[in-house]
């Protein structure tokens, strides 16, 4: 245990990430809607020591009543809508949505028309747009800090029928 | 047979395809059974006079895929031969309306019928209840729904709901040209991306009718290694992580990180993407960074070694692995458990050892010393296995590394094509109908796909709060599964 966590010191001298310098936090709710896995991979290596964005006040966490901001991954499907507008519906406000990876911005998608709900655009109104395919960890975790410093711009689709 | 002797140098055959009447069906696959075939794989299609069933079977020289078609909807079930069918004949029932006589209750598998009793057991006495999770889990899990069946915080039976992430890749697929095709395999997973998009292209070579040249094998083999490097390394860290070491968890995750800036370097892309085409290899690696490439490989493997080192002697590690989700060898085997997860358990099952469109010349199966199949045994059959995948990357990249095509392989071409490729979650069949150009049908049947209904049957008898820990040592996907 010893010799590991002098390894993560080691490794956090070398890495030398920018100090936080600003306050605040978000609270994150991930949402997998059908996404293949790579956007999960990359979100949860934005938690790994080479950008560790917890340390920016950027974490996880496990319910969306405590989430500030839903990050969708992948293209909607027809089984995943139902639970994404419950857990959209569960939020407090005011609540943010990111869409993150291409599938989620509707690029590129691919499957049968009867598996696939309308694109997130078109369900949820979207904060913030995070390209990729996977988007890498430094992109996710700049674009949520660009958030967090009041970046994203709202998409049209109404708030309203998912209150 | 030695495991040596197992590793074919033979030119790889065309797919041997036999129809059988549906009546003669289930004994046709038990004459399989018989001749110490493996099942690998049921699925149905739209044949030219209706609807057939297809099974396929490996044995260490390739495959034999048995055809029936079924006019009449319905066929006897084979479940009771091989229950790793179980699954596959839930899909074919859902996919193609497809009957099986004897598989009682035959429970929806791509359906989600609103009641929840079409899927799971039936519970008895005061003290047992259900705890219902996901589809939408509590941390950045893929989505799925289980139903543990309890008693205080004992599991007695797990039944999973997936495919909440059904894309219908395989129906989309239909139509496409070959080259098209590839997409959709891809696509089926990110963390499983080369092995799927081999076993995809693997497929179509074989039926039209194509070998790769020494280069293309050698590239996939690398493009395949690097990938289990980054699961392995990725899957060590998840099990930490499913006891709360966070020392172990972050320091493994770092060198998931690196291993995947080396796919950047290698391939031009984290996960690989895109590094895999049909009859040819892109891939080029030349002397310099072939040598970096060596270097990083060799740090990433002194650290992990010392690592893991360390978590041997972690009390608080070691205290939650053992004892923990096992799975009997002979569990394993009936249910049809490949991978890692086989081999914890015992197996020696790998297909690298049967893989002659691939460069695995003398491969051996790793093993653990203790194969008690829990969750001790899968996080260090994982560790052993690092060693063989640090070692044939070490290799594979001594020399230069040029573009790759197929040649005409002398087999006559096919209007189907099988390939099984070993996959970081265990061995992954890819069946595609073509008629030369396009793809007619597209069937995937990954390792985690085998390894669900395993993982299901070890977390009976433990406690509920160990069900993330024996699923993560499993760590299987769920977007592969659902396509």
């Amino acid at each position: 245990m010893y010799v590991l966590l002098k390894h993560l010191r080691r490794l956090r001298r070398e890495i030398a990430l920018p100090s936080t310098g600003r306050g605040g936090s978000l609270a994150l709710r991930h949402v997998d809607a059908g996404s293949c896995n790579g956007c999960e991979h990359e979100l949860t290596a934005a938690a790994n020591p080479f950008y560790d964005m917890q340390r920016f006040g950027l974490g996880v966490v496990a319910s969306p009543r405590h989430a500030d901001v839903l990050l969708v991954t992948g293209q909607v499907t027809t089984r995943m809508l139902g639970p994404l507008l419950s857990a959209y519906g569960a939020m407090p406000q005011p609540r943010l949505v990111a869409a993150l990876g291409d599938c989620a911005l509707g690029c590129g998608v691919l499957g049968e028309r009867a598996a696939l709900a309308q694109p997130l655009e078109q369900v949820l109104p979207v904060d913030l747009r995070i390209p990729g395919c996977p988007p890498s960890p430094q992109k996710i975790a700049d674009a949520l800090l660009g958030l967090m410093a009041g970046g994203g711009e709202r998409s049209s689709a109404t708030d309203a029928p998912y209150s | 047979m030695s495991a040596r002797a197992g590793v074919s140098l033979a030119p790889p055959q065309a797919t041997r395809v036999r129809e059988v009447p549906a009546a003669s069906w289930r004994a046709a696959c038990e004459e399989q059974a018989r001749a110490g075939h493996r099942f690998c794989a049921l699925y149905a299609a739209r044949g030219a006079d209706g609807i057939e069933l297809r099974s396929v079977f490996a044995h260490p020289r390739g495959e034999e895929v048995l055809v029936a078609p079924v006019p009449t909807g319905a066929v006897d079930t084979l479940i009771d031969l091989f229950p790793a069918a179980a699954q596959d004949e839930r899909e074919a029932h859902d996919s193609h309306g497809v009957r099986f006589d004897g598989h009682s209750p035959l429970r929806p598998l791509i359906a989600h019928p609103a009641d929840p009793q079409e899927w799971t057991v039936e519970l008895e006495g005061d003290a047992a209840h259900q705890v219902a999770v996901g589809p939408i889990h509590a941390g950045v899990i893929e989505s799925g729904h289980f139903r543990f069946a309890v008693v205080g915080e004992r599991i007695l039976h797990l039944d999973l709901q997936l495919f909440y992430k059904h894309r219908g890749l395989e129906a989309a697929a239909e139509g496409r040209t070959l080259a098209e095709g590839m997409r959709y395999a891809q696509r089926a997973c990110g963390a499983c991306a080369v092995s799927n998009s081999v076993a995809y292209a693997q497929a179509c070579e074989s039926a039209i009718g194509l070998a790769p040249d020494e280069q293309m094998r050698r590239g996939r083999t690398l493009l395949l290694e690097l990938e289990r490097l980054y699961n392995h390394l990725n899957d060590l860290s998840a099990i930490c992580a499913g006891v709360g070491f966070a020392p172990g968890a972050m320091a493994l995750a770092a060198l998931k990180e690196r291993a995947q800036r080396l796919n950047l370097a290698i391939a031009g892309h984290r996960f690989l993407f895109g590094s895999i085409a049909l009859g040819a290899s892109a891939l080029r690696v030349e002397r310099q960074t072939g040598k970096a490439a060596r270097a990083e490989l060799q740090a990433l493997q002194d650290e992990q070694r010392a690592i893991c080192h360390e978590l041997r002697f972690a009390g608080s590690l070691q205290a939650r692995l053992g004892g923990v989700g096992a799975v009997s060898a002979q569990d394993a085997a009936l249910l049809g458990a490949v991978g890692p997860a086989a081999r914890a358990s015992g197996s020696r099952q790998d297909v690298r050892r049967e893989s002659p469109r691939l460069s695995y010349a003398d491969f051996v199966p790793a093993a653990v010393s203790h194969p008690t199949g829990d969750v001790a045994a899968r996080m260090w059959i994982r560790e052993a296995e690092l060693e063989q995948t640090f070692a044939i990357l070490q290799e594979l990249l001594e020399t230069d590394l040029s573009t790759g095509e197929a040649d005409a392989s002398g087999a006559q071409a096919a209007d189907t094509g099988i390939a099984r490729v070993e996959s970081p979650r265990g061995e992954t069949t890819c069946a595609v109908h073509t008629d030369g150009e396009s793809v007619r049908r597209l069937h995937l049947r990954t390792g985690s796909y085998a390894n669900w209904p395993v993982l299901a049957h070890a977390c009976r008898e433990n406690l509920l709060p160990d069900f993330p820990l024996i699923n993560k040592s499993f760590e299987l996907c769920y977007a592969c599964v659902d396509r």
